[in-house]
C-alpha cells in the first residue's frame, strides 16, 4: 500500500477529502485487539462515533482502494438510515469506478437504498436487472435473484 | 491538500475530528515490519 497505493495523487485526494485517516500498526494495543486484528493490511471504515461499518484485509490498489472506500461510507449511511446519502455515494461508484470490485455491491446495496427510501419494490428489480446485464457471474447477481420474481 | 495522506495517529483525536467534521473515519492496520 505504502509503494504503490497511498502515493497516488488520486487517493490522497481522495481521502483527505472523504475520511478523517487513522494509521496503527499491527501491534497498537489495544486497539488492535479492539478490532479483533488477524492480518494486514486491514482497512476499517468507521462512523463519526467510532462505529464501524465495513472492513476489508488484503492489498488494494489504487484503482480499487477509493470504490472500497466509497462503498464503506455508503455503508455508513445505509446504517444510519441516511438512504439518499448512500444512494449519491453509490452512484459515485458506479459512474466513476463503474469497472470495479466494489461496482455489483453498489447495484446491489442502491436497490435495497431504494427500496428502504420509498417502499417501491421497483429498485430491487431493477437492481437484479442491472447486475445480470452487467456482472452475471457476480454474488450479488445470485444474492438479487429473488428480486426478479418482484411485479 | 499537499501530496501526502493526512494521517492521524491516535484514536481518540481521530474520533475527535469525525465528530467535529462529522465525516467517517478509515483506520489502516498496517505491519511495521
Amino acid at each position: 500500500m505504502d509503494a504503490v497505493t497511498y502515493p497516488k495523487g488520486e487517493v490522497v485526494e481522495f481521502l483527505n477529502k472523504a475520511v478523517i485517516s487513522l494509521r496503527v500498526p499491527s501491534d497498537a494495543k489495544p486497539l488492535s485487539d479492539d478490532f479483533n486484528l488477524k492480518w494486514t493490511p486491514m482497512l476499517v471504515v468507521l462512523d463519526w462515533n467510532g462505529k464501524e461499518h465495513q472492513r476489508t484485509v488484503g492489498f488494494l490498489p489504487p484503482e480499487e482502494l477509493i470504490p472500497s472506500v466509497l462503498l464503506g461510507i455508503a455503508k455508513t449511511h445505509f446504517d444510519l438510515d441516511q438512504f439518499g446519502d448512500a444512494i449519491k455515494v453509490l452512484d459515485r461508484i458506479l459512474s466513476d469506478y463503474a469497472g470495479s470490485s466494489a461496482a455489483p455491491e453498489a447495484v446491489f446495496l442502491k436497490g435495497v437504498c431504494g427500496y428502504k427510501n420509498t417502499h417501491n419494490p421497483t429498485p430491487l428489480k431493477e437492481a437484479y436487472e442491472k447486475l445480470q446485464a452487467t456482472f452475471p457471474a457476480s454474488e450479488w447477481t445470485k444474492r438479487a435473484l429473488p428480486y426478479r420474481l418482484l411485479p | 491538500m499537499g501530496n501526502t495522506i493526512q494521517w492521524e495517529t491516535d484514536y481518540a483525536t481521530t474520533l475527535k475530528k469525525a465528530q467535529t467534521d462529522k465525516k467517517p473515519i478509515l483506520i489502516d492496520f498496517f505491519n511495521p515490519g
